[in-house]
């Protein structure tokens, strides 16, 4: 077992968020529970361990909404890790040049834009629900008038939408080079 | 009975259960109208044109409406764990969903015990959260694209956005390497299809096939080409071919839709979905007899 539950409801996240105080990870707790993003008190493993001896374990997959929610509750936290694995998010970003249009992949997503107008040409790959609906938000949209992935999205996805998206715009902002 | 079930991009719609008609770039279900871009719905429509073709039932779909919160999406998995032995479908398609390693597993159990565990095919996140609870041997087919299949291969990851960069920084000839780590860390379901500018198929921890024509490197950056692809093994498996008789037949269309379609960056997935009737038309008959060719010569060896 990788650490010992507080209150084990049968949840597993794979998500770890620490915080600095007790108070933290408390307010942390009902300010999650309170939007409905699904959550519980852990004890870190030591190898994860910073800050206070209390962390909420969340569905590592919500973390930009966790993010965004605690954020936006004043409630400060220190990180949020997996439980298992590697602790850095895919920085690599990939570009391919169809000519007219250029399409960026950044983790498991691709956006394509037309170099000259800007203009979303299409979103894909990824899996997470968010997905489907920022690509009806973001499509025929020039990239600097789209919504922006990170304040809409609410996953991993929508995190790897965003690496996309600020490549594509720094693309396009450069001539399409 | 082939079962879809996922996401559909509007807050506003709720669990939404029956057959479901591509009219245009617009998918119709129980009165409600989804756009047909990317996701479930292009998965939906590309199944529904292939049961039409071969004069099946439409599928069955169960669409809910998510924006990413995971509210419709958990109403998804408890609507399956409930009812999935009642519904007791042939073929399972799980596709855009958030992904929930608990409830996954549930999903699992309850399609035990049914009379007859239906066909298990798992896409898009349904595939990361199979994977991530460590039952992805309990399905039967799933449909990665390269760094997906990076993913499948990483023990550790549990979203491919925590893939070890060695790994997802593979290029298509390690697909090999990557398929075989995906089957040896238990990761795999039965058979993979393996989405890329050469497409594999492989079935216990074996590439049986190899893809690569007609090459249309546009379909990439269409959103919603995978998803056609799952769509349409659905559908075919739900037909009566084998797994690897419905993925050769389904990328083959997929590709060859592509073509008919002009296919460039700016192309629309229902543009695509659209040439299906005619890529069936003129070219099923030659690939089912293809297959039947090719799993005589099998034998034969």
């Amino acid at each position: 077992m990788f650490f010992k539950s507080e209150k084990n409801n049968g949840f597993e996240g794979g998500g770890l968020v620490l915080f600095e105080s007790v108070e933290g990870a408390l307010s942390g707790e009902r300010a999650l529970k309170a939007e409905g993003i699904e959550n519980r008190l852990v004890a870190p493993p030591p190898e994860l361990r910073r800050g206070c001896d209390l962390a909420l374990e969340i569905n590592l997959v919500e973390k930009p909404a966790v993010e965004r929610m605690l954020g936006s509750r004043q409630v400060h936290f220190i990180d949020i890790l997996p439980t298992r694995g590697g602790t850095e998010l895919l920085q690599v970003v990939q570009v391919t040049d169809f000519g007219e249009a250029v399409m960026v992949k950044a983790g498991n997503m691709k956006l394509t834009f037309d170099k000259v107008s800007g203009v979303v040409l299409n979103i894909s790959g990824g899996g997470c629900p968010d997905i489907p609906y920022l690509h009806a938000e973001m499509l025929a949209k020039p990239l600097d008038r789209a919504p922006r992935p990170r304040e809409m999205g609410h996953t991993l996805c929508s995190l790897m939408l965003d690496r996309a998206y600020v490549q594509s715009l720094e693309i396009w902002k450069n001539g399409g080079r | 009975m082939l079962l879809i079930c996922g996401t559909a991009p509007r807050k506003d719609l709720p669990l939404t259960e029956g057959e479901a008609i591509l009219q245009g770039d617009t998918l119709r279900i129980g009165g409600a109208e989804i756009p047909c871009t990317q996701g479930t719905a292009a998965l939906v429509s590309a199944a529904g044109a292939t049961l039409a073709f071969l004069r099946q039932p439409a599928p069955r779909t169960l669409l809910v409406g998510d924006d990413g919160s995971g509210k419709g999406s958990r109403l998804l998995y408890e609507h399956l764990i409930g009812n999935l032995p009642r519904i007791a479908p042939q073929v399972v398609v799980l596709h855009y969903m958030l992904p929930v390693m608990g409830l996954m597993r549930k999903v699992s159990e309850s399609a035990s015990k049914a009379k007859k565990r239906p066909f298990m095919i798992a896409d898009a996140a349904a595939m990361y959260a199979a994977k991530a609870a460590g039952i992805a041997r309990k399905f039967d087919l799933f449909t990665p694209d390269l760094s997906e299949l990076a993913f499948l291969a990483d023990p550790q990851a549990t979203h491919p956005a925590y893939v070890s960069r060695h790994l997802f920084e593979s290029d298509s000839s390690r697909i090999p390497e990557l398929v075989a780590a995906a089957y040896a860390h238990g990761s795999a379901a039965r058979t993979l299809v393996v989405k890329g500018s050469t497409d594999h198929i492989a079935q216990d921890g074996r590439i049986v096939e190899r893809l690569a024509e007609p090459n249309i490197p546009a379909l990439e950056a269409i959103g919603g080409t995978g998803d056609t692809i799952s769509g349409m093994v659905g559908a075919l498996v739900s037909a009566g071919f084998d797994a690897v008789t419905a993925a050769r037949i389904a990328i083959r269309a997929n590709r060859t839709a592509g073509l008919y379609a002009a296919a460039t960056p700016a192309t629309r997935i229902w543009q695509v979905i659209e040439a299906l009737p005619r890529v069936f038309a003129e070219h099923l008959d030659e690939w089912v007899r293809q297959a039947g060719s090719t799993k005589d010569e099998r034998k034969a060896s």
